[in-house]
C-alpha cells in the first residue's frame, strides 16, 4: 500500500526513499516509448533488452526506464544511455546483444549506432551535443526524458506534486490566480487567452459548481505536442488541473482526448489511478481539497477542440459549437462556469507554482511568455517536436533546429498554426513566433504545428489541401462555414485544374473576409487563413495558375505534362513497366515516348526513372 | 415583473426586456434585419447568419449574429453599416446559389440587395435552418428530426432514415419550411446567375427601402417574424 502524503514533510521524505531505493543503479537506459518509437519498433527493443539484461545478471545495476516522447521522432527508437549520456538512434532488436556488452560492460561507443547530424556528416556521441536538441530551451519536453510515464515515483522524484502540496499547504485561490497572472500564462491551444484571467473570471462566476477541463483532442494534420505531453508526462497535467480546480473552486475535471491516442488515454488512466492512491485525487486531498478527474474520449471530431463543441460532445450531445455570447466560464459544461484550458497549459502549471512567476515571465517576448512546443514536419533535415522561447524566430526553428532544406531544395514558406493557421514566406522568416506577430502576418501560433514547404511545394495545391481538410471536419451548422468552404473548394480546385478566371481571386478574398467575420466559431472564422496568406504573400502562383496554366511546383496533374528527354533516354524499359496506365511506348534500348491522352500524371515512371530522362514541363 | 434594460440600436435609444435578444426587440420596434433560420418562439441556434450586426465592445465593432445575442444595459448596436450590408449580402449569394430556386431564398437574397450571384448555381432543397428539427422538438417535444452527418453531407431526416412512429405527421415541419413556398415565376439558371425581371422589380423597391420595416412583400417570402405575429 503505498503511503497517503498529506504534507511537504511527508513529500519530500517519500522523495528521499526514492533516491536512497535505487542507491545500487549505476547505469540508466532510457528508451522512448512514445507512440512515434513504438511505430518504429521500440517495443521489440524493450523486451530484447530487458531480456539481454537478466541473462548478463545486470538487472540490479542497469537500470531500465520507457519514457514517453523525446521529440525527436524521426531517428527512433531512440535510446539514451546515462550516466555517459550516450545516445543511439534507429536501434533495432539486433543491436541489444552489442549494446549489452559493449557499451553497457566496457563502456564502449558503438559507432553505427551513433547519429549523424546531416549538415555536417559529423557523428554525434552524446545527447547534449546534438544540435536539434542544442537549441532549444526544452522546459516541458525534458521531464518526458526523465519519467517514466506509468510510474508516479518517478514523476515525484523529480520534484512532481511539490506545486500541489505548496498550493494546498499555504497558498489561497487568489494567491495562486495572481501568480499565474503574474506569470503571463496564454493559452497554449491556439486562442492566446491569459490564462490566469480566465481562471479568475471563472472563479467570479457564479455557481457552486464549477467544472474544469483538458482539452485534449489535437487534430491538426501534423501536429503531436498535446499526445507527446499527455503520454510522457500525465502527471504533471492532472497536478496541473488540480492547482487549476484549487484555484477557480471546482470539484470534477474532466480530460477530453481523442480515442485515437490509445497511449495518451491509457497512460492517462494509469496516472489517475496511482494519484488516487497516493491521495492527490479523491475525497481528501491533504485535507484540504477534494477533486476527481475522468477522462473521456472523443469520437474523432476535429471540430470538438472547439471549446464549446468538447462540451456538447461532454454532454453526450452532437458536437457542435454554440454562440460564444455568454462566455464558457460563465455557463459552459451543464451550464455551469467551466474553465477548460489545453494539455501544454496546464503542464506549465505546477513549473509556475514551483519556479515562480518571474522564472516564467523571464523566458519569452513582451506580450507572449514561456515556452511553446511546436510539431516541427515537412521538407527540414530534422522533423520532431520543438520547444523554444516564445519569441524565437522562424528561422531559428527552421535553419538551427531543423538543419534547414532538405535535398538542397530552396525553402519556399512555413505553415503555422495547422489547417486554420496561414502560410509565410522565407522573407518573414525574421519574425519572432509570438502570438501577436504571427496574427498580424496573417497565420497563428494555433496549437503549434509547423509544416515546412520548399519549391516542391505548390501553394495554391497547399490551400486546397487545407480548405479540403476544413470542408470534410466543418460541422456544417452555419452558413458562411458550410457553404462558404464548398465554393473555396469549388474556385481551387479551378484554378489547379486549368479553369481558373483572374476575377475569382477578388472572390476568394471577399469570401474569406465574410467568413473570418461571420462564422458561428473559431474553426470557421479562421477557415479562410491558408486561402487568405497564400493570396496575400504567393499571388503570383495563383496567377501563373490562372493565366499562364503553370504550376511552377509542378504539382497541379492539369497543368503539367511529363516528358521523356531522348538523349538522356536508354531505353531500358523501366517506365514503360512501372505505367499504370501504359501511356508509355518504345523499343528496347531506344528512347522512349509518353502518350499524353493516356498519361494520368501519377510520376511513377519519373520515380523509377535512373538516368533522369523523364522531366515535368 | 418584467425588467427593462437601455440599449441603443443604430442611434435610436431603446428600452428592451432583460432576457430578450437583440433581434427580438429591434423587430418589435421596427427595425428591419434579415433573417432566416430565427423563426418565433423556437430557440435560436445562429446557424444562417443573416441577422449579423455589428455590437460596440470597448470601442471596437465585433460581428455577432443578433438572434443568439441577448440585450444588456448600455448596449450599443448598429444593423446597417457598409461592412455589415456587405457581409449579410455575401452570405445571402452564398445561400441562393446553393438554393437559387426557393421563393424564401429569393426573397432573402433580393432584401440583401444580392444583384448578381458569383457562384454557379446548385439546386439543394434545403439550406439547413434547421426549423423542422426545433419545431418538431421544443413544440411537438417529438424529436422525429434530426439533424444527421458532418459538414457537407450534413442534412435533416428521421432517427436511422425510417419514420418513426412518434412522428404523428402533424406537418408542423412542413409549414415552417422556408423552402415551401411556391418559387418565384422565372426560375434561375445554370448559366444565367442573376435575378428575374419579377424579383428585380422587387429590388428596385428594396433598394429604397430605409433600415425600418415597411411590411414588405418579402418578408412574407421567409417568415419574417413581424410577418408571422401580425399573422
Amino acid at each position: 500500500m503505498p503511503p497517503k502524503l498529506n504534507t511537504l514533510e511527508d513529500l519530500k521524505q517519500f522523495r528521499e526513499s526514492l533516491t536512497s531505493r535505487e542507491a545500487k543503479v549505476t547505469t540508466t537506459i532510457t528508451i522512448c516509448g512514445g507512440t512515434g518509437c513504438q511505430a518504429s519498433g521500440s517495443v521489440k527493443v524493450i523486451e530484447s533488452l530487458k531480456a539481454e539484461l537478466a541473462a548478463n545478471g545486470l538487472t540490479d545495476t542497469v537500470k531500465v526506464r520507457v519514457t514517453g516522447c523525446h521529440g525527436f521522432c524521426e531517428q527512433g527508437p531512440i535510446m539514451v544511455i546515462d550516466p555517459a549520456n550516450i545516445f543511439y538512434c534507429r536501434v533495432s532488436p539486433d543491436d541489444v546483444p552489442e549494446i549489452v556488452s559493449e557499451t553497457i560492460r566496457k563502456n564502449q561507443v558503438i559507432e553505427h549506432l551513433l547519429y549523424t547530424d546531416p549538415t555536417s556528416g559529423e557523428k554525434i556521441t552524446k545527447e547534449a551535443d546534438i544540435p536539434f536538441y542544442r537549441a532549444q530551451d526544452r522546459v516541458l519536453l525534458s521531464q518526458n526524458r526523465r519519467i517514466d510515464p506509468c510510474s508516479i515515483e518517478d514523476y515525484i522524484a523529480i520534484g512532481g506534486y511539490s506545486a500541489l502540496v505548496k498550493v494546498l499547504g499555504g497558498m489561497t485561490a487568489e494567491q495562486v490566480i495572481q501568480e499565474i497572472k503574474r506569470s503571463g500564462l496564454r493559452g497554449r491551444g491556439g486562442g492566446g487567452y491569459p490564462t490566469g484571467q480566465k481562471w479568475q473570471q471563472c472563479r467570479e462566476a457564479a455557481g457552486d459548481e464549477k467544472y474544469v477541463i483538458c482539452n485534449a483532442d489535437e487534430g491538426d494534420p501534423g501536429a503531436y505536442m498535446d499526445r507527446s505531453v499527455l503520454e510522457g508526462n500525465p502527471h504533471a497535467i492532472l497536478e496541473g488541473m488540480l492547482i487549476g480546480s484549487y484555484a477557480v473552486g471546482a470539484n470534477q475535471g474532466y480530460i477530453y482526448v481523442r480515442n485515437e491516442y490509445p497511449l495518451a488515454v491509457s497512460n492517462a488512466r494509469k496516472a489517475i489511478e496511482q494519484a488516487k492512491l497516493f491521495g492527490f485525487l479523491g475525497d481528501d486531498i491533504l485535507g484540504r481539497h477534494f477533486f476527481d478527474i475522468e477522462i473521456m474520449r472523443g469520437a474523432g471530431a476535429f471540430v470538438c477542440g472547439e471549446s464549446t463543441a468538447l462540451m456538447a460532445s461532454l454532454e453526450g450531445k452532437v458536437g457542435e459549437p454554440r454562440p460564444k455570447d455568454v462566455h464558457t466560464v460563465q455557463e459552459g459544461l451543464w451550464n455551469k462556469p467551466t474553465c477548460l484550458n489545453n494539455v501544454e497549459t496546464w503542464a506549465n502549471v505546477p513549473l509556475i507554482i514551483n519556479k515562480g512567476a518571474a522564472w516564467f515571465a523571464s523566458k519569452g517576448t513582451k506580450g507572449s511568455k514561456g515556452t511553446k512546443i511546436f510539431a516541427l514536419t515537412g521538407r527540414v533535415k530534422n522533423t520532431g517536436l520543438v520547444e523554444v522561447a516564445m519569441g524565437t524566430s522562424l528561422r531559428t526553428i527552421i535553419h538551427s533546429i531543423g538543419g534547414g532544406p532538405n535535398d538542397g531544395v530552396a525553402i519556399k514558406a512555413v505553415q503555422t498554426g495547422g489547417p486554420s493557421g496561414g502560410c509565410l514566406p522565407a522573407e518573414k522568416f525574421d519574425l519572432p513566433v509570438d502570438f501577436e506577430t504571427l496574427a498580424e502576418a496573417g497565420s497563428m501560433v494555433g496549437s503549434g504545428g509547423m509544416v515546412v514547404m520548399d519549391e516542391r511545394t505548390c501553394m495554391v495545391d497547399v490551400a486546397k489541401y487545407f480548405i479540403a481538410f476544413l470542408q470534410d471536419e466543418s460541422c456544417g451548422k452555419c452558413v458562411p462555414c458550410r457553404l462558404g468552404l464548398g465554393r473555396m473548394l469549388e474556385i481551387l480546385t479551378d484554378i489547379t485544374e486549368g479553369r481558373g478566371k483572374p476575377e475569382q481571386l477578388d472572390l476568394l478574398e471577399d469570401l474569406g473576409e465574410t467568413m473570418t467575420h461571420t462564422c458561428l466559431c473559431a474553426l470557421g472564422k479562421t477557415a479562410a487563413n491558408p486561402v487568405l496568406s497564400t493570396l496575400r504573400y504567393f499571388r503570383q502562383e495563383y496567377e501563373s495558375h490562372i493565366q499562364d496554366k503553370y504550376c511552377s511546383a509542378g504539382v497541379c496533374r492539369e497543368l503539367i505534362q511529363y516528358s521523356i528527354d531522348p538523349n538522356n533516354c536508354t531505353g531500358c524499359g523501366a517506365c514503360l513497366k512501372a505505367c499504370p496506365n501504359k501511356a508509355i511506348t518504345g523499343e528496347s534500348e531506344k528512347p522512349h515516348r509518353i502518350n499524353q491522352d493516356l498519361c494520368s500524371r501519377c510520376g511513377i515512371c519519373k520515380d523509377v526513372c535512373k538516368f533522369e530522362a523523364i522531366s515535368i514541363c | 415583473m418584467q425588467e427593462y434594460v437601455n440599449i441603443t440600436i443604430d442611434g435610436a435609444k431603446i428600452s428592451a426586456i432583460r432576457g430578450t435578444s437583440v433581434l427580438d426587440t429591434a423587430m418589435e420596434y421596427g427595425i428591419c434585419i434579415p433573417h432566416l433560420c430565427h423563426y418565433p418562439g423556437l430557440s435560436d441556434i445562429g446557424a444562417c447568419r443573416l441577422c449579423i450586426v455589428e455590437h460596440i465592445v470597448n470601442g471596437k465593432a465585433k460581428v455577432t449574429a443578433s438572434c443568439t445575442l441577448n440585450v444588456a444595459e448600455g448596449m450599443v448596436i448598429r444593423t446597417d453599416t457598409d461592412r455589415i450590408k456587405r457581409l449579410r449580402r455575401n452570405i445571402a449569394e452564398l445561400l441562393v446559389a446553393q438554393a437559387p430556386n426557393s421563393r424564401a431564398i429569393q426573397d432573402v437574397a433580393v432584401r440583401c440587395g444580392v444583384k448578381q450571384v458569383r457562384y454557379p448555381f446548385h439546386n439543394d432543397n434545403c439550406v439547413l435552418c434547421g426549423r423542422c428539427v426545433r419545431v418538431c422538438a421544443e413544440m411537438w417535444q417529438a424529436k422525429a428530426l434530426g439533424f444527421v452527418g458532418r459538414g457537407k453531407d450534413r442534412h435533416v431526416d428521421f432517427p436511422f432514415g425510417r419514420k418513426p412512429d412518434f412522428c404523428k405527421s402533424c406537418n408542423t415541419c412542413i409549414d415552417i419550411c422556408p423552402m415551401t413556398i411556391t418559387p418565384c415565376p422565372g426560375p434561375m439558371k445554370t448559366g444565367e446567375e442573376y435575378l428575374c425581371l419579377a424579383c428585380e422589380g422587387q429590388l428596385i423597391m428594396a433598394d429604397s427601402l430605409p433600415g425600418a420595416c415597411v411590411w414588405c412583400d418579402l418578408g412574407k417570402g421567409f417568415q419574417c417574424t413581424r410577418q408571422v405575429q401580425a399573422g
